[in-house]
C-alpha cells in the first residue's frame, strides 16, 4: 500500500529548514503511516551505510608549491618569525666552520681582546714545546707525589709496627704478673689445704690412740676380773 | 581564532607570497578533496588528478575570493565544477561511464602511504570504501554530487542548489532519487551488511 506523500514527506525530512511545526506533523504521520515509516527507514539505512566511510590518506604531493614559488620569484622561506630564524644554525654552523679552518686566536689581555687569523708552523712547533714542557712538568709533579705519599706510608707503617710491638709488651709482662699471682694464690691456698688435712689427720689419730688406751684398759680390766 | 579566521589569515599570507601558509592551507583541506575525488571519480589516480586541478583552480583564484563566503564552501564549489569537466572529459575519452570490475577491484591496490598501516584494519576500510564507491558509481554524476555534498559535506539543500545553478526543489528531487537508488543496490548486493 503506497502513499502520495510519502515523496513530499522524505524530501522534507531531508531538508535543513523544516520548523518544529512541520517537524512535528511529519512525525505524527509517520507515526500512522507504515509505508511512510517503512521507505524512510530504508532510506537512512541506505544514508547510514554511506556514513560508514573512512577516509584515506592522501598520497605523498608537492602541494603545489613549485609553482607557488617560482610564480612568486620567493626562495623556500616563508614570512613566519621562525623561517626568519632558520638561517640561524646555518650561520652558526658556517662561523663554528671558519673559526675551525683559519685558525682563529682570541685572547683576552688587560688591554683588550686581539683576534689573529692563521697559524704557521713557528706557532706549531711553540705548541708542540709548550705541551711537552707541559707534559714533563706534569710528569714530574706527579712523581713527586707518589714519592711523598710513598714515604709517609712507611713512616705510617713504621709507628703501626711499633704501636703494636709496645702493646704487645705491656700485654705480656701484665699477663706474667697475673699469672704468677694466680699462682702464688694456689700455693697458699695448697699450703692451707694441707694444713688442714694434715690437722684433721692428726685428730683422726689421736681419736684412734684414745681408742685403742680405751680397748687396751678395758682389756687389762677384764683380765684382772678373771 | 576560529577555522575560518585561521583560513583567512592563511588566504591573506598566501596572497603576500607565503609559502609556508599556502602548504598549510592546502594541508588544511587535501584530505577532505582528496576522499571527495575517490568518491566522485571512483580512482585514486583520478581523484589525484581532481585534487590537483581543484588547487591549481584555489591557487589560480585565490585573490578572487572575497570571503563573504567561507572558504570551505568555496573549495568544495571548485571541487564540484571540476569533477564535473573531468568526467566530461573522461566520458569523451572514453566511452566507459561507469567503472569497470577492474578498476573496482584495483582501486585502492596502489594508494601510497597506506601499506606501513595495520594490514587488518587497511584491508578492511578498503573494503568498505570500495563497496560504498561500487553503491555510488550506480548514480549519474548529478545525483552522485548531490549526495557527495549532502552527505558527505554536510550542506544544506540551499547551498547544493546554489552551487550547481538549480532549484532547492530539483535538489530535494536528485536527493531523494539517489537515496532510493542506493537503497535498491544495497538490497541487491547486500554489499555492507
Amino acid at each position: 500500500m503506497s502513499c502520495p506523500k510519502t515523496e513530499y514527506l522524505i524530501q522534507e525530512y531531508f531538508a535543513d529548514d523544516l520548523t518544529p511545526l512541520a517537524r512535528e506533523k511529519m512525525e505524527s504521520h509517520l507515526h500512522s503511516c507504515e509505508h511512510c515509516t517503512r521507505e524512510l527507514e530504508t532510506l537512512l539505512v541506505a544514508q547510514s551505510n554511506l556514513n560508514q566511510w573512512q577516509d584515506q590518506r592522501v598520497p605523498h604531493w608537492d602541494r603545489g608549491l613549485e609553482l607557488f614559488r617560482r610564480e612568486h620569484r620567493v626562495p623556500n622561506t616563508g614570512n613566519s618569525f621562525w623561517n626568519k630564524l632558520q638561517w640561524l644554525p646555518t650561520a652558526a654552523s658556517l662561523a663554528m666552520l671558519a673559526i675551525l679552518l683559519l685558525n682563529v686566536n682570541i685572547v683576552a689581555s688587560d688591554e683588550g681582546f686581539s683576534i689573529s687569523f692563521g697559524g704557521g708552523n713557528s706557532d706549531a712547533a711553540y705548541l708542540d714545546s709548550r705541551l711537552i714542557t707541559l707534559e714533563q712538568d706534569q710528569q714530574a709533579a706527579m712523581d713527586a707525589l707518589v714519592q711523598r705519599v710513598e714515604d709517609r706510608q712507611d713512616t705510617n707503617n713504621i709507628e703501626l709496627l711499633q704501636a703494636v710491638m709496645d702493646q704487645t709488651q705491656q700485654t705480656t709482662a701484665e699477663n706474667l704478673d697475673r699469672i704468677y699471682a694466680f699462682f702464688e694464690q694456689q700455693r697458699l691456698q695448697d699450703l692451707e689445704d694441707m694444713r688442714v688435712g694434715y690437722q684433721e689427720l692428726v685428730d683422726s689419730d689421736y681419736a684412734t690412740i684414745r681408742s685403742l688406751q680405751q680397748i687396751a684398759q678395758f682389756v687389762s680390766y677384764q683380765g684382772d676380773v678373771r | 581564532m576560529s577555522l575560518i579566521d585561521e583560513d583567512e589569515a592563511l588566504i591573506a599570507a598566501a596572497l603576500n607570497g607565503s609559502a609556508y601558509a599556502w602548504e598549510k592551507l592546502v594541508k588544511r583541506y587535501e584530505g577532505k578533496i582528496y576522499n571527495h575525488g575517490l568518491r566522485l571519480m571512483g580512482d585514486s589516480s583520478d581523484a589525484m588528478d581532481l585534487m590537483q586541478e581543484v588547487f591549481l583552480g584555489v591557487y589560480r583564484n585565490l585573490h578572487r575570493f572575497r570571503g563573504d563566503a567561507k572558504f570551505s564552501s568555496w573549495i568544495f564549489r571548485i571541487a564540484h565544477n571540476k569533477a564535473v569537466d573531468l568526467k566530461r572529459r573522461k566520458r569523451l575519452l572514453s566511452s566507459q561511464t561507469r567503472v569497470s570490475e577492474q578498476e573496482e577491484t584495483d582501486i585502492f591496490a596502489s594508494i601510497p602511504g597506506e601499506s606501513n598501516l595495520e594490514p587488518e584494519k587497511t584491508v578492511g576500510k578498503q573494503q568498505q570504501n570500495r563497496a560504498i564507491i561500487a553503491m555510488l558509481g550506480n548514480l549519474p554524476i548529478e545525483q552522485r554530487l548531490i549526495v557527495e555534498l549532502k552527505v558527505f559535506q554536510a550542506q544544506t539543500f540551499e547551498e547544493i542548489a546554489d552551487m550547481q545553478d538549480i532549484s532547492v526543489n530539483t535538489a530535494k528531487t536528485r536527493f531523494y532519487t539517489a537515496l532510493k537508488k542506493l537503497k535498491v543496490v544495497s538490497e541487491e548486493t547486500h554489499v555492507l551488511s
